[in-house]
C-alpha cells in the first residue's frame, strides 16, 4: 500500500510542475505581467515585484525562484491589492470557501448517493420519477439562475433567510450558498449512482445473490453497494472541481468574503499574480484528491492492482 | 398484464435486420421528450436569427418612456424593459444568438482537436498512447474554468479568443472517447484487410476510423453545446465572458439577479431561455445516445 | 448405469412443472419464450434438457427461480413441496431459494460478487439460511470445498474471485449451491464456458453429486453428448416448446422427432452407445 501511494505521489508531482510551469509561462507572456518590463503600476507594487521575482536574473533562475517560493507557499505579492500578498489573500478567504466547499461536497455526496440507490431499487415508481425530475431541474437550471432565485424566494419574498453576507459563518447565512452549491452535484451523483445501481442490480453476481435466497436489502448492503459506489467515488475529483468553480459564482452571489471572491476581482482587475496563485492552489487540491480516490478504490475493488 | 392490448410476437426470428441510422431514427422520434426538445430548439434557433426582425425595437433602443417597464401585451414590450429602458425580448433573442453560435463554435473547434488527438493515440497505441492519455488525464486535473479565466485574463476579453479557450479545454472527454471507439474499431476486420492491402495509416484514418466515429460525435456534439454555453454565461456573469453592448444569456441573467428586487422579469425570463435551451439539448443529446446505442451506454 | 422409469417411485418426485409459459415485454411487442412447458424431476436423478440457444432452457428454470428479467413474468404451475412457486409469495420462495434449490449459473467468470472474499460468499448462504456462527459455516464451507475437490486452504477462501481460474470459479459456484444441501441443483449450462478437460473435471463432480446425494439435479446443456453421460431423463427443446421427453436411452436411440434426429446426427458415434 505504502509503496502504491509513493508511486501514486511521484505520478502527481510531475502533473504539478507542468501547471506551475504553465501559469509561469502565462504570466511571462502577459502583457503588463510581472515578468516584462513595461509596465505602468504604482511604485510600491513595482518595488515589491521586483524584489520578490529578480528581475534582472535570467527566466530558468526567475522560475527555479517562483517554484521555490510556491513550495513555500509563497505566491508573491498581490498585483492590485496594496501591501498585501497573495498568501495573505488566500488564507483570508480559506476559512469561508473551506466551510462552504467542504459542507457542499458531504451534502452532496451523501444525499446524490442515498437518493440515487432509492431510485434506482424503486426504479420506475413515483419517487423515482421525482428524484429524477428534480435533479433534470437541478442539472439544467445553472447554479447563476438557481442561487437568485432561491435568494428571491426565500430571502425576499419569503424573508425568512438572509440575502447575503458571511456573518462570521452564522448557519443561517450559509443554508443559501450551500444548497445553491450542492444542488446541481446532488442532481449529478443522484443520477450516477442511479445508473450504476441499476447496472449492478442487473449484473450476475446480483443474480447469484438472488439465488441464495438472500433478502433484498441483505443484497444491496453486502453486494451491491460497495460495487455500485465506485463511480462516484471516480467522480469525487471531478465533482470537487465543479463546486470550486461553483463556488466563485456563489460566494459572487451571495456576497460571501472567500477565495473566489478574491479570484474574481483579481481576474477582473488583471491581478496576474494572484489569478495563478489561486490556479495552482485548486489544481494542487484536485491533484491530493485524485490521490485519494486512486487509494479508496483500491480499497473498494480488491481487482484494483495495488 | 393484459395481453389482448398488445401484439404477441410467437416468431421473432424476423425482428432484427434495417440499417442502424434508419434505425436510430426511428428510435428518436419514438423519443417523445426527444421530438419536442428539437422542437423547442428549432424554435429557439429561429427566433434567435429571425426574430429580431419582426420586432418593434432593437436591441439597443433606449425607451425613455417605458424604463423597467414590466411585461405586458399593450406597448410591444412583450417581456418587459431593462433600467435604460430596451426591450428584454430583443435582448433575450440576441443573446441567444451569440449564446448559440459561441456554443456551437466552440464545440467545433473541441471537436476537431478532441478528434485528431484522439484517433492518432487511439490508432497507434503503444507508448505514444500512453503518453498522450497522461497528458489527457493532466489537464483533467485542472480546474478548467479557472483555466479558462487565466487565458482570458492573460490574452484580453476578446470574444473570438473566448471560444478558442473554451474550445481548448473541453475536447479531453471527446479525445477519450474517441480513442476508445478508434482502439475497438482498429481490431475489426475491415481495418485489417485494408492494411494487408497497403493503404497508408491517413487513408485508414480518414477513410475507416473517423466515419465511424460519427455516432459517439454526434451525440457528444449535442451534449457539449449546452456545456459550453453554461460555460460562457458563467464568464460572462462574472464580467469576464461577452462585453457590452454586446450582450449573451450570461450577461443578461447576470444583469438580471442584480435588479431582481425591482424588476423580476430580468432575471426569471433569460433564465428559461436559457434553462430550455440547455434542457432540450440535454434531452437530444439523451435521445440521440439511446438511438445510436441503445445498449453500450 | 442408467435407470429406468419404473425403479422411480412416485413419491420420489420433487419437483412438478404443469403448463408454463414464459413472456416478455419488449419494445417490439409481447415475446412468447416458453410455450406450455410440462415435466417432473425426481429425487436422485438426473434432468437433462437440451436445445438450441434461445430455445428457452434458462428462462424456463429462471421463471421456477424468480430469476426472470425484470419484463419477464411467468404463468402456470411448479410445484415443488406444496408451493406453487409460480404464483407463490416471494418470501416462500426465497426460503426454498439457495436452502432447498441450487442454481448454478451459465457464467462462472461474472456470477460471483467481485469485491466479497470466496470464503465470505461460501459462508453467508449457510448463515443466513441456518442461522450458524460464521465458523461454523466456514466449517461447511471446508466440507463442500472438499466435495467440488477445491484445494481446502485458507488461500482460497481468502482470494477474491478475480484471482481464480473459470474452473475454480465454478467449482465456487458449485459448492455455494451444495452450502445447504439443497433437494434439487439446476445448472445451467456449468461446462460451457470451460475449456475441455475442466469440463470433464465439472462433469465428473455432478456424477458423483448425483450418485452420492440423493438429490435431483437438471442438467442444462446445448451439448447433447454431455447429456447423454450423465442424465436419465431428457427434454428437447425448441423454440420454446419441448418436443421430447423421455428415458434418455430411448430418446437416444429411438428419436421421435426429426429435430432430435438432427441434434443426434451432430454427436460422435462413440458417445451413443
Ligand atoms: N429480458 C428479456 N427480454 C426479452 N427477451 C428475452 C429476455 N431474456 C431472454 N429473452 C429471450 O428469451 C429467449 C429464450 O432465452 P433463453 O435464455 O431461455 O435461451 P437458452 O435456451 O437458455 O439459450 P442459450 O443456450 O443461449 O443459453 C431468447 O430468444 C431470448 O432472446
Ligand atoms: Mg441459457
Amino acid at each position: 500500500m505504502i509503496k502504491f501511494i509513493t508511486k501514486r505521489i511521484l505520478i502527481a508531482i510531475p502533473t504539478l510542475l507542468i501547471i506551475i510551469a504553465f501559469s509561469f509561462s502565462m504570466m511571462r507572456v502577459a502583457p503588463g505581467g510581472p515578468f516584462t518590463n513595461e509596465r505602468a503600476l504604482p511604485p510600491e507594487i513595482e518595488k515589491n515585484i521586483n524584489a520578490a521575482y529578480n528581475l534582472d536574473k535570467p527566466v530558468y533562475e526567475q522560475f527555479y525562484i517562483y517554484m521555490k517560493n510556491i513550495t513555500r507557499g509563497d505566491f508573491g505579492p498581490s498585483f492590485k491589492y496594496k501591501d498585501f500578498s497573495v498568501k495573505e489573500l488566500i488564507l483570508n478567504g480559506l476559512p469561508v470557501s473551506v466551510t462552504l466547499g467542504l459542507s457542499a461536497i458531504i451534502i452532496s455526496l451523501f444525499l446524490g448517493s442515498l437518493l440515487g440507490i432509492i431510485a434506482a431499487i424503486n426504479r420506475n415508481t413515483i419517487f423515482d420519477y421525482s428524484v429524477m425530475g428534480v435533479s433534470l431541474v437541478g442539472i439544467c437550471v445553472p447554479s447563476f439562475v438557481m442561487a437568485p432565485l432561491l435568494s428571491l424566494f426565500f430571502s425576499l419574498y419569503m424573508g425568512i433567510l438572509p440575502t447575503s453576507g458571511w456573518n462570521n459563518g452564522n448557519i443561517l447565512n450559509l443554508i443559501l450558498p450551500i444548497t445553491a452549491l450542492s444542488l446541481p452535484q446532488i442532481a449529478i451523483i443522484s443520477r450516477m449512482m442511479r445508473a450504476s445501481t441499476i447496472e449492478v442490480l442487473n449484473s450476475n453476481f446480483i443474480r447469484t445473490a438472488k439465488s441464495k435466497g438472500l433478502n433484498e436489502s441483505y443484497i444491496i448492503r453486502k453486494h451491491v453497494i460497495r460495487a455500485s459506489i465506485l463511480p462516484i467515488v471516480e467522480y469525487l475529483a471531478p465533482a470537487s472541481a465543479g463546486l470550486m468553480t461553483g463556488s466563485i459564482i456563489i460566494e459572487q452571489i451571495f456576497g460571501l468574503p472567500g477565495i473566489g471572491r478574491y479570484f474574481v476581482v483579481g481576474a477582473l482587475q488583471r491581478d496576474y499574480t494572484l489569478v495563478s496563485g489561486v490556479l495552482i492552489l485548486y489544481a494542487s487540491l484536485l491533484i491530493l484528491l485524485i490521490l485519494i480516490t486512486d487509494i479508496v478504490r483500491a480499497i473498494l475493488d480488491p481487482r484494483v492492482k495495488i | 398484464m393484459n395481453k389482448k392490448h398488445i401484439k404477441i410476437i410467437e416468431d421473432y426470428s424476423n425482428i432484427k435486420g434495417r440499417s442502424l441510422w434508419v434505425d436510430a431514427r426511428r428510435r428518436l422520434f419514438q423519443n417523445k421528450a426527444a421530438v419536442i426538445s428539437l422542437f423547442l430548439i428549432f424554435l429557439i434557433a429561429f427566433l434567435s436569427f429571425f426574430g429580431p426582425f419582426f420586432l418593434k425595437y432593437s436591441f439597443s433602443d433606449t425607451d425613455w418612456n417605458s424604463i423597467y417597464y414590466p411585461p405586458s401585451l399593450n406597448n410591444g414590450h412583450f417581456l418587459g424593459t431593462d433600467g435604460n429602458g430596451r426591450d428584454l425580448l430583443v435582448r433575450i433573442l440576441y443573446g441567444g444568438r451569440l449564446s448559440l453560435t459561441i456554443g456551437i463554435l466552440a464545440t467545433l473547434v473541441s471537436v476537431f482537436i478532441g478528434v485528431i488527438y484522439g484517433t492518432i493515440a487511439g490508432y497507434f497505441g503503444g507508448k505514444l498512447d500512453i503518453f498522450m492519455m497522461r497528458v489527457v488525464e493532466i489537464l483533467y486535473a485542472m480546474p478548467y474554468l479557472i483555466f479558462v479565466i487565466l487565458l482570458m485574463v492573460v490574452f484580453g476579453r476578446n470574444i473570438y479568443f473566448l471560444f478558442i479557450a473554451i474550445g481548448a479545454v473541453e475536447w479531453l472527454t471527446m479525445a477519450r472517447i474517441v480513442r476508445g471507439q478508434t482502439i475497438s474499431l482498429k481490431e475489426k476486420e475491415f481495418i485489417e484487410t485494408s492494411k494487408a492491402l497497403g493503404q497508408s495509416n491517413f487513408m485508414i484514418i480518414w477513410k475507416h476510423i473517423i466515419p465511424n466515429l460519427a455516432g459517439p460525435i454526434v451525440v457528444y456534439i449535442t451534449l457539449m453545446v449546452p456545456s459550453v454555453i453554461i460555460l460562457e454565461s458563467f464568464l460572462s456573469f462574472l464580467g469576464l465572458g461577452v462585453q457590452e453592448p454586446l450582450t449573451s444569456w450570461g450577461v443578461l441573467i447576470s444583469e438580471g439577479s442584480r435588479e431582481m428586487e425591482t424588476a423580476w422579469w430580468l432575471l426569471i425570463f433569460p433564465g428559461i431561455f436559457m434553462t430550455i435551451t440547455l434542457a432540450s439539448l440535454n434531452f437530444i443529446g439523451d435521445g440521440l445516445r439511446d438511438a445510436i446505442d441503445p445498449k453500450e451506454y | 448405469m442408467q435407470l429406468t422409469q419404473k425403479n422411480i417411485k412416485n413419491n420420489n418426485l420433487l419437483i412438478n412443472i404443469n403448463k408454463l409459459n414464459v413472456f416478455f415485454n419488449t419494445p417490439e411487442g409481447l415475446l412468447h419464450v416458453v410455450k406450455d412447458v410440462n415435466f417432473n424431476v425426481k429425487k436422485g436423478t438426473c434432468l437433462g434438457v437440451v436445445g438450441e440457444s434461445g430455445s428457452g432452457k434458462t428462462q424456463t428454470f429462471f421463471s421456477i427461480t424468480g430469476l426472470l428479467a425484470k419484463n419477464g413474468y411467468a404463468e402456470g404451475e411448479a410445484n415443488f413441496k406444496n408451493y406453487n412457486l409460480i404464483t407463490c409469495d416471494d418470501k416462500i420462495r426465497r426460503g426454498f431459494l439457495g436452502k432447498s434449490i441450487g442454481f448454478i449459473f451459465q457464467d462462472p467468470m461474472t456470477s460471483l460478487t467481485p469485491h466479497l472474499k470466496i470464503g465470505d460468499q461460501l459462508a453467508e448462504i449457510a448463515i443466513y439460511h441456518k442461522k450458524i456462527t460464521k465458523s461454523e459455516a466456514l466449517q461447511r464451507a471446508a466440507e463442500v470445498m472438499d466435495v467440488v475437490k477445491l484445494p481446502n486452504n485458507r488461500d482460497i477462501i481468502n482470494s477474491y474471485p478475480h484471482e481464480l481460474s473459470g474452473g475454480m470459479k465454478q467449482r465456487v459456484m458449485i459448492a455455494i449451491s451444495l452450502m445447504c444441501e439443497p433437494d434439487l441443483i439446476i445448472a445451467d449450462e456449468p461446462t460451457t464456458a470451460l475449456d475441455v478437460t475442466t469440463q470433464a473435471e465439472i462433469l465428473s463432480i455432478f456424477n458423483d453429486l448425483k450418485n452420492n446425494l440423493n438429490i435431483g439435479l437438471v442438467l442444462i446443456s446445448h451439448n447433447i453428448g454431455v447429456i447423454a453421460e450423465t442424465s436419465n431423463q431428457v427434454l428437447v427443446m425448441k423454440n420454446g416448446q419441448i418436443l421430447e421427453n423421455g428415458n434418455t436411452h430411448e430418446v437416444l436411440t429411438k428419436p421421435k422427432n426429426d429435430y432430435t434426429k438432427h441434434l443426434l446426427s451432430c454427436i460422435p458415434p462413440w458417445i451413443k452407445n
